[in-house]
């Protein structure tokens, strides 16, 4: 994925079409934005980082999971098997990223009212006791379709392609614009892209 | 720049339980190995019920699938976690097996004893690595931290052994325990001072982390529990046995600090844990044209 720094406006709503395509419960961010300053006075300016779970090749949460709950597939999304993760949250420790959410509880949005109909559906794929996180939409991008964050965003920022085609539309901007990886000194070598502001 | 974040599962809350779990894991292997040295029939029993009891109970109780924690035993070719459940099966099952009655001095006696050995010496060494692996969080990131763990892992096991010994009116060469206390005092401090001296030169984030231990959030505990009770005390006491001669008591408290001053030492590295900023000044746009994309 390529995010285009220039076209983010940080209005947030990547955060929001995640949450409702994916049910996650109060406190769970897959996708989130947040906001930086650079400069000093009286030269600042103010730029939105969209984050999410980067799917590493060099992903340190697949290489430390005791019991191989993540993993990362053939087409380089690190996925987690919620049949597998014991909750011992050491993915969440090495995650240069803090893209990883631990249930431990069944939160609601609204306390002491147990979960709404919408709840009660929609957390029903997020078991309590295992960790879970950005998966790109795994069930969209299965049918052809691109994930929500990526259709929700109304500036077109971010991209969503094949990196290893040198001809897709990610190759495209990263060849002609110049991109940046976050943190890429823990050797991680994250798949999320940024074009410059 | 972000704002600098610090790490939250592996402390607060259940969080708490791994920092438990750790500490006992190591002063039970300690205790084993000092006990196998010392032929302390009761500090070997004892070690076996700290690891079950109070290591492996703290563990379980942290995880949030605990049913499944046998699966954390199948990556060990990876997982530091694997490797030290690993240690853990292999250090019962050795030690279990030794202990029983007419085993001991048989084949199989012997071949139990090296295979706890080999457990313990896992257990040892596991935990340091499990942090030492997270490259996001700097502090943690310290070659020295494995060293500093089985040094206060020992330290734990041998301050244990004062203890047990001393309940139950056991009188060991004071020479000896003169000497192991000395060693595990001044190596564990040695090392201690050395590994913030290191995280003081690790970059600004483990210089964060050291100012919360020294200076912030967490210098309570870290000068009350892991420098008073870990090391003033012991030394203190210790001076009074050397002038005045040891007496049981005495060896009980210097025991009974020392392993809250180990406990407080762990959970001060947890707690200090401070993760890289996501990003700090924007890192240069970078051109892959006719270079090889390493994804």
């Amino acid at each position: 994925m390529v995010i285009d720094l220039k076209r983010c406006i940080g209005c947030h709503a990547c955060q929001i079409a995640c949450k409702a395509e994916n049910g996650t419960r109060p406190g769970t961010l897959w996708a989130r934005v947040l906001k930086q300053e650079l400069g000093t006075f009286p030269n600042v300016r103010r730029f939105s980082l969209p984050l999410l779970c980067m799917h590493c090749r060099l992903a340190p949460c697949v290489e430390v999971c005791p019991t191989g709950a993540t993993e990362k597939r053939a087409d380089g999304i690190v996925t987690i098997d919620a049949d597998k993760c014991v909750g011992c949250r050491y993915c969440l420790m090495v995650c240069p990223y803090g893209s990883r959410y631990y249930q431990g509880e069944e939160w609601t949005y609204f306390p002491g009212n147990g979960a709404n109909p919408y709840e009660a559906m929609a957390y029903a794929g997020h078991p309590t006791g295992v960790v879970e996180k950005c998966d790109f939409c795994l069930s969209r991008v299965e049918k052809g379709l691109q994930p929500a964050c990526v259709l929700a965003c109304p500036t077109n920022a971010r991209t969503f392609g094949d990196l290893h085609d040198r001809q897709s539309e990610v190759s495209r901007l990263i060849d002609e614009r110049g991109a940046f990886r976050l943190r890429e000194e823990t050797g991680a070598c994250p798949s999320i892209f940024y074009l410059p502001p | 720049m972000l704002p600098y974040r610090p790490q939250r599962e592996w402390i607060e809350g259940r969080g708490l339980l791994v920092v438990i779990a750790h500490f006992f894991s190591g002063v039970a292997a300690g205790l084993w190995l000092f006990s196998l040295a010392l032929d302390y029939e009761a500090g070997l029993i004892i070690s076996i019920v700290v690891m079950i009891v109070l290591a492996g109970g703290a563990h379980l109780a942290f995880l949030g699938r605990w049913p499944r924690f046998w699966r954390m035993i199948l990556r060990p070719h990876s997982s530091w976690i694997s490797r030290g459940l690993l240690g853990i099966v292999l250090f019962l099952v050795g030690a279990i097996l030794y202990v029983l009655p007419g085993l001991r001095d048989t084949t199989f006696g012997s071949a139990m004893l090296a295979l706890s050995v080999l457990g313990a010496a896992l257990i040892l060494v596991y935990k340091g690595f499990v942090y030492l692996v997270a490259k996001a969080i700097p502090f943690w990131n310290i070659s020295l931290l494995p060293f500093l763990y089985i040094a206060y892992a020992l330290r734990g096991g041998a301050a244990l052994l004062l203890v047990a010994a001393a309940a139950a009116g056991e009188v060991f060469d004071i020479d000896l325990l003169q000497a192991i206390k000395l060693w595990v005092v001044v190596s564990s401090a040695v090392l201690l001072l050395l590994y913030l001296a290191l995280a003081n030169n690790a970059g600004p984030a483990a210089k964060r982390s050291l100012q919360e231990l020294v200076a912030g959030r967490i210098s309570p505990a870290f000068y009350a529990g892991a420098i008073f009770l870990g090391l003033v005390i012991p030394i203190v006491l210790g001076a009074i046995g050397a002038t005045a001669g040891l007496w049981r008591g005495l060896l009980a408290l210097v025991g009974l600090s020392s392993l809250a001053g180990d406990f407080f030492v762990h959970y001060c590295i947890v707690k200090a844990g401070i993760y890289l900023p996501i990003v700090g000044e924007l890192p240069p746009a970078r051109s892959y044209r006719g270079r090889p994309r390493l994804f």
